[in-house]
C-alpha cells in the first residue's frame, strides 16, 4: 500500500475551523461571482433565439459547446460509428480503475497519463473550435 | 457545545450566507416588476392600437405574423406588486426598498432586543444567549454535539491544501446554486410548446431579478460542466482512482454523465429554434445506436417527433429525475471520500 492509514498530527490541519473557513471563503467568492453574473444578466439578459418552428429547418444546427466535438466528428464518420465511439469510450473510462490496477510506484505513470490527457484534450478542443467556426 | 461557542463568528457567517440565499429567494418570488407603460413602446403604426390590452382583445391570427404566435402574457387583474403601488400611486422600486430597509432594520433591532432579554429570562446568572440555550436544550435530548464534533474534528491532510483539490467542491457548490436558481425559474416556467417561450420572455422582462436568476443558471451550468471535467482530469492524472477508490471513480463518471444530460435536457426548455433543432439532431443521434436506437429515440421524444410530450419529458427529467439521481450519487461520492480520506499523492 503506498499510503499509510493514519496520518501524523503534523501533516494535518483540523477540518474545523481551519479548513472550513477556507471553504466558506471559496463559497463567498463564488457567490460574489454569481452576483456579478446576475447584475450583468439584468443589464444584458441571456435572451432567446427565434421561437421554435417545426416547419422551418435552419441552415446550421449546432449543439451546446460541450457536444460540439462529437457533432464535428459525426460530420466525417458514419453515424453508427459516431455513436458507438463515445459509448465505448465512456465504458472504458467507467471501468478504467479495473484495467489499470498497479499502484503508482514513481512519477512516471503520472506523467504518461498527463501526456495522454493533454493530447486527448487538445484533440477535443481542436474539434470543438473547428465545430464552432465551421 | 464548546465548538458552537468557540466558533460563533464562522457559524454566523454561514448563517448569513443562508439568510442571503433565503432573502434572494423571497425577493425573486415575491413579485413581478412594474407593469410596463404603453408609452414606453410607441406603436410602429399609429393607426392601429398596439397597447397591451388592445393586443389581448385582438384575435391573434398566426398567419399574419412572420413566426409562430408570440402571445403577450395577459395583464393581471390585481396588482402583482403591492409594494410598488402605495396609495394607488406607482412608487417604482426605490421607495418600497427604502421602506423595507428602514422598517426591516428597526424590526431587526427589536428582534435583537427580544433575543437579548429572553436570553436572561429564566436564570439571570450566568448569562447565556438564547441560541446557545436552544442548542443545549436540543443537545440534551438528541446528543447532536457528540457526532457533530467527531465529524468536524476529522483532520485534513496538508497535501490537500492545494487549489486543484477544490475543483470537486466547486462543482458541488455550483450544483447547489443550480438547484436554488432552478427552483426560482420553475416557479414561472411553463413546460408546454405554447407557453414555454413566452414564459421565459416573462421571466426575463417582468419577474423581478428574473433575468439575473436566468443568467446565473445559464452560466453556472456551463461552469459546472467545466469544473466537473477539470476535477475528473485531476483525479485521473494523479491516479486517485486506484484501489481502494474504484467505486468513487465510477460514481464520479455517473455524475459527469448526469451533468451532461442535465445540459442536454435543459437546453430544450427554452423552446427556441436553436433548442428545438439541436434536440431534434441530438435525439436522432441517440436513435442511431444499433439495436436499441429506436427504443432510445421513442423514449426521449415520446413518439417519433419532437413535440409537446418531448418537452414535458425533458422538463420532468431536468427538474425531478436528474436532481434526485445527482443527490444519490453525490451522497455516495461524499460518503466514500469521507470513509477513505483524500488520496495521497506521490
Amino acid at each position: 500500500m503506498p499510503e499509510s492509514k493514519t496520518l501524523d498530527q503534523q501533516d494535518t490541519i483540523p477540518f474545523y475551523p481551519d479548513h472550513a473557513s477556507t471553504e466558506i471563503k471559496v463559497m463567498v467568492a463564488m457567490t460574489v461571482i454569481a452576483v456579478i453574473i446576475g447584475v450583468i444578466g439584468l443589464l444584458d439578459p441571456v435572451g432567446l433565439g427565434p421561437p421554435a418552428d417545426p416547419m422551418d429547418t435552419p441552415a446550421h444546427v449546432k449543439p451546446e459547446w460541450y457536444f460540439l466535438a462529437l457533432y464535428q466528428l459525426l460530420k466525417y464518420i458514419p453515424k453508427t460509428a459516431g455513436v458507438i465511439i463515445p459509448i465505448v469510450l465512456l465504458g472504458l473510462i467507467m471501468f478504467w480503475p479495473f484495467l489499470d490496477r498497479k499502484p503508482d510506484a514513481s512519477r512516471r505513470p503520472q506523467r504518461v497519463r498527463f501526456a495522454v490527457i493533454a493530447a486527448g484534450m487538445l484533440i477535443l478542443i481542436a474539434l470543438t473550435i473547428w465545430g464552432e467556426v465551421s | 457545545m464548546t465548538i458552537l461557542r468557540r466558533h460563533r463568528r464562522l457559524l454566523s457567517l454561514a448563517a448569513m450566507l443562508l439568510a442571503a440565499a433565503i432573502l434572494l429567494l423571497a425577493a425573486t418570488s415575491s413579485g413581478e416588476a412594474n407593469p410596463p407603460d404603453a408609452e414606453a413602446m410607441p406603436p410602429p403604426d399609429s393607426t392601429e392600437d398596439f397597447t397591451r390590452s388592445a393586443l389581448l382583445r385582438r384575435e391573434i391570427a398566426p398567419a399574419e405574423r412572420s413566426g409562430p404566435a408570440v402571445v403577450i402574457p395577459p395583464k393581471p387583474e390585481r396588482d402583482p406588486c403591492l409594494h410598488c403601488h402605495i396609495g394607488g400611486e406607482d412608487k417604482g422600486l426605490w421607495t418600497p426598498l427604502a421602506r423595507w430597509t428602514l422598517f426591516g432594520g428597526l424590526g431587526l433591532v427589536f428582534a435583537f432586543g427580544v433575543y437579548r432579554s429572553a436570553s436572561a429570562w429564566i436564570t439571570r446568572t450566568p448569562w447565556k444567549p438564547l441560541t446557545l440555550r436552544t442548542a443545549e436544550w436540543v443537545d440534551e435530548r438528541y446528543d447532536i454535539s457528540g457526532p457533530l464534533s467527531k465529524a468536524l474534528s476529522k483532520p485534513v491532510p496538508r497535501f490537500a491544501l492545494r487549489w486543484w483539490y477544490c475543483l470537486g467542491g466547486i462543482t458541488a457548490f455550483l450544483f447547489v446554486m443550480q438547484a436554488a436558481t432552478g427552483i426560482m425559474l420553475a416557479f414561472y416556467y411553463k413546460p408546454t410548446p405554447e407557453a414555454a417561450y413566452t414564459s421565459i420572455q416573462f421571466i426575463e422582462s417582468e419577474v423581478r431579478f428574473g433575468a439575473a436568476v436566468r443568467a446565473i443558471h445559464h452560466w453556472a451550468a456551463n461552469g459546472m460542466i467545466l469544473m466537473c471535467t477539470a476535477h475528473m482530469l485531476r483525479v485521473f492524472i494523479m491516479g486517485a482512482y486506484k484501489k481502494p477508490r474504484e467505486l468513487n471513480w465510477i460514481s464520479g463518471v455517473f455524475l459527469l454523465v448526469i451533468t451532461l444530460v442535465f445540459g442536454f435536457t435543459g437546453y430544450l426548455l427554452a423552446w427556441d429554434q436553436r433548442a428545438f433543432w439541436a434536440t431534434t439532431v441530438g435525439t436522432e443521434i441517440a436513435g442511431s445506436i444499433p439495436i436499441i436506437g429506436d427504443l432510445a429515440l421513442v423514449f426521449l421524444r415520446v413518439g417519433w417527433d419532437v413535440a409537446a410530450l418531448t418537452l414535458s419529458r425533458f422538463y420532468g427529467l431536468h427538474v425531478i429525475v436528474l436532481p434526485i439521481a445527482t443527490l444519490a450519487f453525490m451522497g455516495a461520492h461524499f460518503l466514500m471520500i469521507r470513509r477513505l480520506g483524500i488520496a495521497k499523492p506521490l
